[in-house]
């Protein structure tokens, strides 16, 4: 177990400098010039060539990409003689500010979305799919499936505009969404997020639901369920302690994959709320090609996903007694 | 219309356009009319301030910004509407500056009880600090005219390493001395750039320092957490006494920033609750327009000042086929301004241009050099084009898609057919300002400085002024001995009034070559809350309100 | 890795008919299915007749009507409902005048054909590198399931759009295309790959490598037709999520070059003015609901006709 898992840190490790390998690349090809940018309006080329230099831009693209990897755990020192403490990745172009504190500053609107989210549609897309499976065939079940399929067809931007619209615009009963950190206002901060929360929430509970559904239909159908009611134990002990716990599995893994990518930033709702998040974060570097924030959003965002899998197969362990490590 | 949030504004800042008969004046627009102290002030903004470091800061509405509520300047401009805005008044000296050896030595004398937000006194020195600051590559971006203008300033790299520049003396703490390559005669204008700001050695910060710049104006930073928020709140030791200019009327501001504008633009016409109290730092999208000017109570509330600024499309003069003359007119001929002027917000926000100089500059008579229908005349394209058609790019900024479509669609009447190429505002000036890259055709807007004919012909169309990257101005490198000649005389005229008809004409002169087609002359759309005062657009900046006077009604 | 073995396909089939003609039969019966079989054709059908619709209605979609919209309201659409009337069948674009139904119908060509294509692209090269990994093992399949992973690991959405912003001048339905496929191979990767370990020890496979078939060649002759269905029933749920993908591309500014119409492009302008002229939004966002309600119902049919133990009904 100690051996496995050190071995698949290793390839999270190996993945997260990969990706970072292949970002630091892509934008050194970019066809913006930071240095350029940087200068401002009128610049001479002797200005624009000691800005290059002053932003370590006119040293190859290897030894960048070193000094990046080698900053990540060790801190290093900027051309400008700016001290980057550990972890180093670099500082935004735009503002100068270290795209670590960015990050974690960003952090906690993303967090505060996935959680809420997450925490709604597992409950409602559980329950709705279990229902359904349970009911199967009924109108109830019909009536659900249909408003899940529904819900799951339409665009988020759709659902996220038609709920300002409602909510905020026509009957005024939530404020225009802006974020407020939980510590200062709780209320205020759920009273902001509510309309993220539905929004996304409304395209993932409708996925969990139906799937949930199928995973329950063909659980019950099992050999074993049928041993459990000839036992004649009770058939809500057979529902919730047989039927569930096996139906449960494959979405723990689904819902660890969605979680860690929300995580590292739901890109378009964070843009239709306005929401300062890690998503709102990374689609704002790359239209101001603002690199070093670009690369640490893609890392960031890939340790998440990749996270979110190691984590999925452990948790897979405990719920799943069929799973062995070798 | 995401062009004109930054990059757009470039050249010289340094002066105004609005002035003369052309300029509609708005009167500030208010929800009553006696301003009083106190109260918050809301500003909501699609997006973070690009730099507030005075050193670093040359772009629209963020030079504003700053130096009406964060730090003085040796002159600044009169907070009026209209033609009075162009003037400029004494701030943190007691003149306007004395100029000796024919104005190429200027010597400023500091006022009394001028003070930072700790309450230490503003010194000479720091001026001469700030100044010294715009020289450093750590912290570009920032006006250059010190390194224009500055004797001695050609090798000079900045005072982070510890040198100093000697064409900037000061004797003691009250007084500044620049001393210049050549005569300036509008240096006076020059100090009212965020450059001519001080900032202490003592709180030197490099790049840092654009998070926090401390300040000489009536507020100090509280919080700026970047993209995100800032509050302001009162500086203390600022004295309104020393300050002609800065009404500093509301006791907090606060910026919200990274709002999406459609949401800003439906916040301030609900104007509900402390949105009231609010005021759009970015224009209102065409969108919301169309449901503010139906409403007359909403309508009431937007203010929309000329920006000064003439939007252009340019060719790549270089290069086949806009190296001829006559396809670059048949262009001309072809544009339907009209649909331009549908797509920049329609007759309320946009004025067709007919010329280069906007109607300010041009003794406030509109001149029209072709005599075109709005829509165009595509007979005359085809005569020119001869038969042939044309295939070339057009290169736009992702927030000008209305527009690039409107050129597409008007363009292939007269058989010129357009590619479309919508890149990133951040990538856009590198490409055409990149002599090897620049596009067959593309969208260029320039304001002039101060109003006069020379803050614009001579840097948009003088050959002499390419340079292969980072070049800005004469993007369409245009070369013409004849015009060159023409403004190499009128820079020599003495008599201003005949330098300014002889720019009107020159402004002919090149209509005719058709480097670029103006299409047009717009304003700046802002929304205000119900209970916000003063409000007006500062013609300086580009019609951005003038936050020196901005004022809440207290209930 | 967990050794959790990927479930197996279960192609029963019945005595005297053929699968196919089995499942076809499923699907003739099942309602969802016919809903979303007429309306996936209808939209296809649409697509293809584009230039046909548009001489009907005399409208490019590129056709400027200055007419039709009020200029000094800042290009609202003249009339109710977004300027709908016997002229313009959907009514207009605002600013620009261009028709709805036009650009409608062409914008599902370039909708359909990106999905569509990305899908083919993702199918390919899915099916060939699971394929080539579950059949040879070792390190080709170690390799390629690393390259899996470190694709499924990558922000797509982050880097689809820097990506794009970095070749602004290409062609963008093929970069649209080349980038989704791209990025969406390894998902169909690992169920061939899953399915290819599994059929490899069939004994008809066996029996094949016994009787001599070569490598390759018992790639695809027996092992392909074997895996077919979990591919197909993929390949239709993946297309409405291309086109999601599509949407939000160009919802975050880097979808196909303007003026071509694709329903993402449009919705995205929309939305801006989906309060003052709510028909603009409406009418792309219904077509892609519909086109994606359609999909999602056949592939599920689908699945559920191929494989009759999961949601039987």
């Amino acid at each position: 177990m100690t051996l496995y898992l050190l071995r698949r840190l290793g390839a999270v490790a190996a993945i997260l400098l990969v990706i970072c390998a292949v970002t630091f690349v892509i934008f050194y090809v970019v066809p913006s010039d930071p240095a350029v940018q940087a200068c401002g309006k009128t610049c001479t080329p002797e200005r624009v060539a000691e800005v290059r230099a002053q932003m370590g831009l006119d040293r190859p693209v290897w030894e960048q990409f070193g000094a990046y990897v080698v900053g990540i755990f060790a801190g290093r020192t900027l051309a400008a003689g700016v001290e980057c403490g550990f972890p180093c990745l670099g500082f935004s172009y735009q503002n100068s500010l270290p795209v670590w504190d960015l990050l974690i500053d960003r952090l906690g609107t993303s967090v505060s979305l996935a959680i809420g989210a997450a925490a709604l549609w597992l409950v409602i897309g559980l329950s709705v799919g279990v229902i359904s499976a349970l009911r199967r065939g009924s109108a109830l079940d019909r009536t659900l499936m249909v408003t899940t399929l529904t819900s799951a067809s339409l665009p988020v931007y759709f659902v996220a505009m038609l709920l300002l619209l409602f909510a905020v615009r026509v009957t005024g009963l939530l404020p225009y969404p802006a974020y407020v950190e939980l510590t200062e206002d709780p209320v205020a901060w759920a009273s902001n997020l509510i309309l993220p929360w539905v929004t996304l929430a409304a395209l993932y509970a409708a996925m969990y639901a139906r799937l949930s559904r199928a995973q329950m239909i063909e659980t019950m159908a099992e050999p074993y369920i049928r041993t459990a009611r000839a036992k004649g134990l009770h058939e809500r002990t057979v529902v919730t302690k047989h039927g569930m716990r096996a139906a449960v599995t494959p979405i723990v893994t689904i819902f660890g994959m969605d979680l860690g990518g929300l995580l590292a930033g739901a890109m378009i709702t964070e843009t239709v709320f306005g929401l300062p998040g890690i998503g709102r974060l990374a689609y704002d570097g790359i239209v101001k090609a603002d690199q070093p924030v670009i690369l640490g959003t893609t890392l960031l965002a890939a340790f998440f996903i990749v996270l979110a899998n190691l984590l999925v197969d452990l948790v897979y362990a405990v719920i799943d007694p069929r799973v062995r490590y070798s | 219309m995401s062009k004109r949030t930054s990059l757009l504004v470039a050249g010289l800042l340094l002066g105004v356009a609005a002035c003369g008969g052309g300029g509609q004046a708005a009167e500030p627009k208010s929800g009553s009319d006696t301003p009083a102290k106190g109260g918050t002030l809301t500003i909501l903004s699609n997006q973070d301030f690009s730099h507030l470091d005075p050193t670093r800061n040359w772009t629209m509405p963020q030079m504003d910004f700053g130096i009406r509520l964060l730090y003085r300047t040796l002159t600044t401009f009169k907070a009026e509407p209209g033609a009075k805005a162009s003037e400029i008044v004494p701030d943190l000296a007691t003149d306007l500056g004395t100029p000796t050896e024919g104005g190429k030595v200027w010597t400023f004398t500091l006022k009394d009880g001028v003070k930072y937000e700790d309450g230490t006194p503003v010194k000479a020195q720091d001026i001469k600090y700030n100044v010294e600051r715009s020289f450093a590559p750590e912290l570009p971006g920032g006006p250059n005219y010190a390194q224009l203008y500055l004797a001695g300033g050609e090798d000079y790299k900045g005072p982070l390493k510890g040198k100093h520049l000697d064409s900037i003396q000061t004797p003691d703490d009250k007084t500044i001395v620049f001393t210049l390559k050549r005569p300036v005669a509008e240096f006076s204008y020059t100090v009212t750039l965020p450059t001519f700001a001080p900032v202490p050695e003592s709180k030197e910060a490099g790049a840092q320092y654009d998070n926090r710049p401390f300040s000489s104006g009536p507020y100090k930073i509280e919080i700026y957490d970047r993209g995100k928020e800032m509050v302001l709140v009162r500086n203390e030791h600022w004295d309104p006494a020393t300050d002609t200019v800065r009404k500093a009327y509301p006791d907090r501001i606060v910026v919200k920033q990274g709002l999406r504008q459609t949401v800003i633009d439906d916040r301030l016409i609900d104007s509900r609750g402390e949105d009231s109290a609010a005021i759009s730092y970015s224009d209102a999208s065409a969108a919301s327009l169309a449901k503010v000017l139906p409403k007359p109570e909403v309508k009431a509330r937007l203010v929309s000042e000329i920006s000064g600024c003439t939007d252009m499309l340019g060719f790549n003069t270089s290069k086949a086929p806009f190296d001829d003359p006559k396809m670059r007119q048949a262009v001309h001929f072809a544009l339907d301004k009209q649909a331009m002027q549908t797509a920049g917000g329609g007759p309320g926000m946009t004025e067709i241009a007919t010329s280069y100089l906007p109607p300010a500059m041009s003794g406030g008579q509109k001149q029209d050099v072709y005599q075109l229908p709005p829509n165009g005349d595509v007979e005359k394209a085809k005569a020119l084009l001869g038969g042939k058609t044309l295939d070339v790019g057009l290169t736009i900024s992702t927030g000008d898609k209305a527009l690039g479509e409107a050129a597409q669609a008007s363009l292939k009447r007269a058989g010129i057919n357009l590619t479309l190429n919508p890149v990133d505002p951040s990538v856009f000036y590198d490409t055409i300002g990149d002599t090897a890259k620049t596009p067959d055709m593309f969208t260029y807007g320039w304001c002039p400085d101060y109003p006069s004919g020379a803050t614009f012909l001579p840097l948009l169309f003088d050959g002499r002024t390419i340079v292969e990257k980072g070049n800005s101005g004469n993007v369409w490198q245009f070369k013409d001995d004849a015009v060159q000649k023409r403004i190499d005389e009128i820079q020599a005229m003495t008599d201003t009034a005949a330098a300014q008809q002889a720019w009107i004409d020159l402004d002919k002169q090149v209509m005719q070559l058709s480097p670029a087609v103006p299409f047009s002359w717009d304003r700046k759309p802002l929304l205000i809350g119900k209970d916000v005062t003063g409000a007006f657009g500062h013609p300086v900046w580009s019609g951005q309100l003038d936050f020196a006077v901005l004022g809440v009604t207290q209930k | 890795m967990t050794a959790l073995a990927p479930p197996a396909a279960a192609p029963v089939a019945a005595a005297g008919r053929s699968p196919s003609r089995l499942v076809w039969e499923r699907l003739r019966r099942d309602r969802a299915a016919r809903f979303g079989l007429i309306v996936v054709a209808l939209f296809v059908l649409i697509a293809l007749s584009a230039p046909l619709l548009t001489k009907l209605n005399g409208w490019s979609p590129y056709d400027f009507d200055p007419t039709a919209i009020d200029k000094e309201l800042a290009g609202v659409p003249k009339g109710a409902l977004g300027g709908i009337s016997a002229e313009h069948w959907l009514g207009v674009e605002p600013v620009s005048g261009r028709d709805i139904f036009s650009r409608i119908v062409y914008g599902a060509r370039i909708s359909l054909l990106i999905s569509a294509l990305a899908t083919v692209v993702s199918v390919l090269l899915g099916t060939t590198f699971g394929l080539l990994a579950g059949y040879f093992g070792g390190w080709v399949d170690a390799a390629i399931s690393r390259v899996m992973d470190l694709l499924m690991s990558f922000p797509s959405l982050i880097f689809m759009i820097a990506l794009i912003s970095v070749i602004p001048d290409g062609d963008r339905v093929t970069l649209l295309v080349c980038i989704m496929g791209g990025f969406g191979w390894p998902y169909i990767g690992r169920i061939v790959r899953g399915q290819a370990i599994t059929v490899k020890h069939r004994e008809y496979v066996e029996a094949a490598r016994v009787g001599g078939a070569m490598g390759g060649g018992l790639l695809f002759r027996e092992i392909l037709p074997n895996i077919t269905a979990p591919i197909l029933v993929y390949a239709t749920l993946s297309i409405p999520a291309n086109i999601g993908t599509e949407a939000a591309l160009s919802f975050l500014g880097v979808g196909v070059r303007p003026p071509t119409a694709s329903w993402g492009q449009m919705i995205q302008e929309s939305m801006l003015w989906y309060e003052v002229d709510p028909m603009y939004f409406i009418v792309p966002g219904l077509c892609l609901f519909l086109t994606v309600l359609a999909f999602t119902l056949l592939g599920d049919a689908l699945r559920d006709a191929i494989d009759p133990k999961g949601a039987r009904r």
